[in-house]
């Protein structure tokens, strides 16, 4: 689970936006403007192209997404399987944190 | 239409920013997705911004300079490359350096330096300095001509035509050493004494700043004794040194190294690092506690000038340790304190 977690938090301060693109993979490939509007639409967040590129360059080179032959000028990414075991690992310590915070909102707070 | 070919070449020119190995692999579908965004957003300074900042990272990738880039190889030989083109231009200046204060250790003028703990200590470094980057020199020359011998020439090319031309224009240069060192020697009237060590450092010394003062203080004319052309000769020697250094930095990122080379590089540039540090810290303390007699040769003229190549002179060193230390880092287990023999041009070895 901890190198699992080392793959996103790794990425520094865009590991939130890799969970969005590895997110926005895990529900079929994408090309990169797909990708954006995609995110755009579940997460609310655009993701400059610079920012993009530099995400799909690194998470490629990390093995949790592949590049696919190019249909004309786009080409379409998609999750490894390492990818979709590191995201799921990732989700799941978020939502032990998540679940944690609730409780103790609610139950201090009555919040939540 | 007129307005897609506007938004076609605004995105051809915002791929500029970015080094031309990220252009070959992501330069079409960047320059698609530009398009499209163009279309839906047409006017955006942050993604102007972003685009050039993110640009610039990966040029500082592919030079080595940042872990942006996780291509282990290419980050190692590119920090590895990057080290020694630096290392290179510093020592001119550190020549320089060197010699000013080898000549202001005395107050008169033409008077022997004696030799003493710090003048020992800055001599020892800048000579194992040049040593060092002499001996890797010579590893990658016998590389480059055992991969020339296998038929690997390619990649090799364009280095190896700036290598010869620089180094074949240094070595020429050299030969005229002994006779600038003979025009020195009538100006002392007893020549130069070869048996007394400080007297021997004194007149290297002298030819060292007769090298390297127009281009560290390129408005302080020497030349005293010397012929215009070799003035102009003199003159192109830092720049033979950089483009040497430039070209020894490619040809490491493409050479395939033997074993005990790959193996060695890194204590290697190490001890480059290091030694640029001890002379760093030796010429600093020397000049604030005590220094030389007469000040004003021991910084180039301009005490502000001195001071911007002092600083730039300490921030090298660290540069040089922490870009090989990165790229080791980020090298995976196993392959640490070594680089393959693999050219990152992907040639077999």
């Amino acid at each position: 689970m901890g190198s699992s977690e080392d793959a996103i938090t790794g990425l520094g301060r865009n590991a939130g936006a890799a969970v969005l693109v590895l997110s926005s993979l895990a529900g079929g490939d994408k090309h990169g403007y797909a990708l954006v509007k995609d995110v755009e639409e579940f997460a609310g967040v655009h993701l400059p192209p610079g920012t993009l590129y530099q995400l799909l360059a690194r998470l490629e080179s990390r093995g949790l997404i592949t590049a696919l032959e190019a249909d004309n000028r786009r080409r379409p990414y998609r999750l490894t399987a390492h990818g979709a075991t590191v995201l799921a690992d990732y989700i799941a310590a978020q939502q032990r944190i998540l679940k944690t915070g609730q409780a103790r909102l609610k139950l201090s707070w009555k919040l939540a | 239409m007129t307005s897609n070919l506007d938004d076609s070449r605004r995105a051809s020119r915002l791929l500029r920013w970015y080094p031309p190995a990220w252009r070959q692999r992501y330069g079409e579908e960047f320059v698609d997705h530009l398009e499209q965004e163009f279309a839906d957003r047409p006017i955006n300074l942050g993604r102007t911004i972003n685009i050039a900042y993110k640009g610039l990272v990966a040029r500082a990738s592919d030079m080595g300079l940042s872990n942006d880039e996780v291509n282990y190889e290419g980050l190692t030989r590119a920090a590895l490359g990057t080290s020694i083109a630096l290392i290179a231009l510093m020592v001119v200046i550190m020549l320089d350096l060197w010699s000013r204060a080898m000549l202001a250790w005395s107050g008169r003028r033409y008077h022997p330096i004696s030799v003493s703990a710090t003048t020992g200590i800055l001599t020892v470094a800048m000579g194992l300095l040049l040593v060092a980057l002499m001996a890797i020199a010579l590893m990658i020359a016998v590389s480059v001509v055992r991969q020339i011998v296998r038929g690997r020439v390619r990649p090799l090319v364009v280095p190896s035509f700036l290598a010869a031309v620089s180094g074949g224009f240094l070595l020429y240069v050299a030969r005229s050493l002994p006779r600038m060192l003979g025009a020195y020697s009538h100006l002392r009237q007893g020549g130069v004494r070869w048996t007394h060590l400080g007297s021997t450092v004194y007149a290297l010394a002298e030819i060292t700043w007769e090298l390297t003062q127009r281009w560290v203080t390129p408005w302080n004319q020497g030349g005293m004794g010397v012929s215009s052309v070799q003035v102009v000769m003199n003159d192109c020697v830092p720049i033979a040194m950089f483009v040497f250094g430039v070209a020894l930095a490619l040809l490491l990122r493409r050479v395939e190294l033997p074993r005990i080379g790959a193996r060695l590089v890194f204590p290697a540039l190490t001890l480059l690092g290091g030694l640029m540090g001890v002379f760093f810290v030796a010429y600093l303390a020397w000049s604030t506690v005590g220094g030389p007699s007469n000040y004003e040769y021991f910084f180039p003229e301009s005490q502000w000038l001195g001071v911007v190549y002092l600083i730039v002179l300490a921030l090298v060193p660290v540069l040089v340790v922490s870009s090989t230390f990165l790229a080791n880092k980020y090298q995976p287990r196993g392959q640490r304190n070594h680089i393959e023999i693999v050219s990152s041009r992907g040639d077999a070895a």
